[in-house]
């Protein structure tokens, strides 16, 4: 930017404002402070798009749900739309939806199986490994094509535990690198049996007015909103027939664990046969390439929630109070729009399990207890959607307002314990971290900022380049 | 079942079933509307199944469900409604406090299935929500599948043994699923 001339360019104006967002956000974390304006700002939303959803490793679905060739699921990564397949010989790929003749999209249902996406202008036709396969009248209308040359845009692709991420920058870490010290904890959640997850039906999908910022931020470790946003829920009185017991003192059970992008929370109970409420069978199909550090930790667990910067959630568990269960559950925050998110839920269980109709319809129970239709999530969706709203104040914006997460900093509680014992893997990890410490939100916030920042950029972002 | 499907052939009833079918619907749906759900609750029966299954955009042709078999956004007995509508009436129901405005629009009322004891009636629907203090709303559209069981020789009208409802949304477009927009 060129920063010397007079007459400075509107746009240079806002790529000043931009940057000063971004820098004051990273220099206000570490005080456990970050400007409110950030969680629905329309300047910010383009570079989150290109810095963040450009550059990372994004959730896009689970191996099970592409088990034969042909399988396909249209996908996105941040509002890009992809078509996650599974070629003739295995492959996975995941291509851009969009034809290389004029650009437009041939796929038109959510999921389904297919060889072959033809185009629906002019007829160009690919196969499922992205390469052309033809098109109308070829040998009169391109007798010196490079037909070669002519494959779809396809996002890097790597697996973890049967997830499936997917990165449109060509360069950049492995995915095992990008996820670092929380592969640990994914292989508790994803693989705790021999046979692994696998998705049942189809997801939970909706769209409402609230960033994708605020759900990843209250699924990396809060449980300190459960007691006032799901009051009601926790009062009501259930009915059901397996009720879990509550736990003794439910603070003091449970965990944070944060790694240096990543954060995930849990509850454990003191006995090691808690083994997430799961049926007695559990014990025969466990995983043996678990430690035995993870085979206790899966052992003992109750509950566990967590994120995978920038937008995929995970549950895992049993809740207390009879809201069904056990589950698991991948989230997916689509971003669409400032203050606006496209939320995919799905619902996973133990392969093991997935053909046992009592113990689905429980473990249905419980997912749907998180959902739009669920007892708990109904209360999230509407205080998410005030704070998308209350964000895109002016007030905010002149005022300079900052939104506060000191819980756990400095002297700020007595009531916190730093934990080093192996059983809780390679994180930094906090006893009563979800209810009384927030290194869960200053870590999420602080791998937004790092993708966001300048400095950490040596590039030509197009969108940060002022033309005169 | 395929999109097609839902619209199954209707089977005649007399002008006095239709009109008492009907009139029960249009009465249900002022209690949901007003969020006398205790009141709404008298009127099911106690093995009643209310399932919102998940829509799926599909390719013409596919061989996938379009209403999905497995997954409901609300899978419900007697007991997890009744656990509902206590929470709906805490205070500290954020989702409904305030309430929001409901209005459902119901039409096409046709018995598509009928015995002695049962009738099988489709109904389409429009509900409109509106929620705080904004100009917005949103508008579920829906066919209903409702199983009426006939009254017995004291009873004084239907009864709601099992109810399916197919949302014409794939991806809901308003933030919770609170039982009055069903």
């Amino acid at each position: 930017m060129n920063s010397e001339s007079m007459n400075r360019s509107s746009s240079d104006n806002k790529h000043g404002r931009i940057n000063e967002i971004i820098e004051k956000t990273g220099s206000a974390i570490n005080g456990g402070r970050y400007p409110l304006e950030i969680m629905n700002n329309s300047d910010l939303y383009p570079l989150e798009l290109r810095r963040i959803f450009g550059q990372a490793w994004v959730y896009m679905g689970h191996v099970s749900e592409f088990e034969e060739p042909g399988d396909y699921a249209r996908r996105y990564i941040g509002e890009d739309p992809f078509i996650l397949t599974r070629d003739e010989n295995g492959e996975l790929h995941a291509f851009l939806d969009s034809c290389m003749h004029r650009g437009a999209q041939f796929c038109t249902a959510e999921n389904g199986n297919t060889s072959h996406f033809r185009c629906p202008y002019h007829g160009w036709t690919y196969k499922n490994d992205g390469t052309l396969q033809g098109m109308p009248h070829m040998s009169e209308a391109y007798q010196d094509l490079d037909d070669e040359e002519i494959t779809l845009e396809e996002a890097c692709l790597e697996t973890y535990r049967g997830l499936i991420f997917g990165r449109i920058a060509e360069e950049g870490p492995s995915l095992e690198a990008y996820l670092g010290d929380f592969t640990w904890y994914l292989d508790v959640l994803f693989g705790a049996t021999e046979a692994g997850m696998t998705v049942v039906g189809e997801p939970h999908r909706w769209e409402s007015s609230h960033d994708w910022k605020t759900s990843a931020d209250n699924f990396s470790g809060d449980s300190y909103h459960v007691l006032t946003t799901h009051q009601a829920g926790l009062e009501t009185e259930t009915f059901s027939k397996d009720p879990w017991e509550e736990l003794d003192d439910f603070p003091a059970a449970s965990y944070l664990a944060c790694t240096d992008r990543h954060s995930i929370g849990y509850y454990l109970s003191e006995d090691g046969e808690t083994f997430m409420g799961y049926p007695e069978e559990i014990t025969d199909y466990l995983n043996p390439e678990l430690s035995a550090e993870q085979r206790e930790l899966f052992g003992r667990s109750v509950f566990h929630f967590g994120s995978v910067f920038p937008n995929m959630s995970l549950i895992h568990g049993i809740q207390s109070g009879g809201w069904g269960g056990p589950w698991a559950c991948i989230r997916k925050w689509n971003p669409r729009g400032p203050g606006t998110t496209e939320t995919t839920s799905w619902w996973l269980v133990p392969k093991e399990f997935a053909d046992d109709e009592s113990f689905l319809s429980d473990s249905h129970r419980g997912w749907e207890s998180l959902s739009p239709g669920g007892a708990f999530e109904s209360d999230d969706l509407t205080i998410w959607e005030g704070i998308s709203n209350s964000s895109g104040a002016v007030t905010h914006e002149l005022r300079d307002t900052r939104g506060n997460m000191q819980q756990g900093m400095g002297e700020m509680t007595d009531e916190v314990d730093t934990i080093e014992d192996p059983l809780h893997g390679p994180a930094d990890v906090t006893s009563k971290g979800l209810y009384f410490d927030e290194r869960n939100s200053r870590t999420i916030l602080q791998s937004w900022y790092e993708m966001m920042s300048e400095t950490s950029k040596s590039d030509n972002d197009p969108e940060m380049e002022a033309e005169p | 079942m395929s999109s097609l499907s839902v619209t199954e052939t209707a089977t005649p009833v007399d002008p006095e079933t239709q009109h008492s079918i009907e009139q029960f619907l249009y009465r249900e749906a002022d209690l949901l509307d007003g969020f006398e759900l205790e009141e709404w609750l008298t009127l099911l029966d106690e093995d009643i199944q209310l399932e919102v299954p998940i829509r799926v955009a599909r390719h013409p042709g596919s061989e996938r469900p379009e209403f999905s078999e497995t997954t409901n956004y609300l899978k419900e007995d007697y007991e997890m409604l009744r656990e509902r509508v206590g929470r709906l009436e805490k205070e500290y129901a954020w989702s409904e406090n305030p309430r929001s405005r409901i209005r459902h629009v119901i039409g096409n009322v046709r018995v598509i299935e009928s015995t002695d004891t049962e009738l099988t009636v489709a109904n389409n629907q429009h509900v409109f929500r509106s929620y705080g203090d904004t100009a917005d709303h949103d508008l579920l559209s829906a066919q209903r599948h409702t199983v009426l069981r006939r009254p017995d020789e004291d009873g004084d009208g239907f009864s709601i043994g099992h109810r399916t409802v197919y949302l014409d949304h794939t991806i809901l477009n308003t933030k919770n699923l609170t039982l009055p927009l069903l």
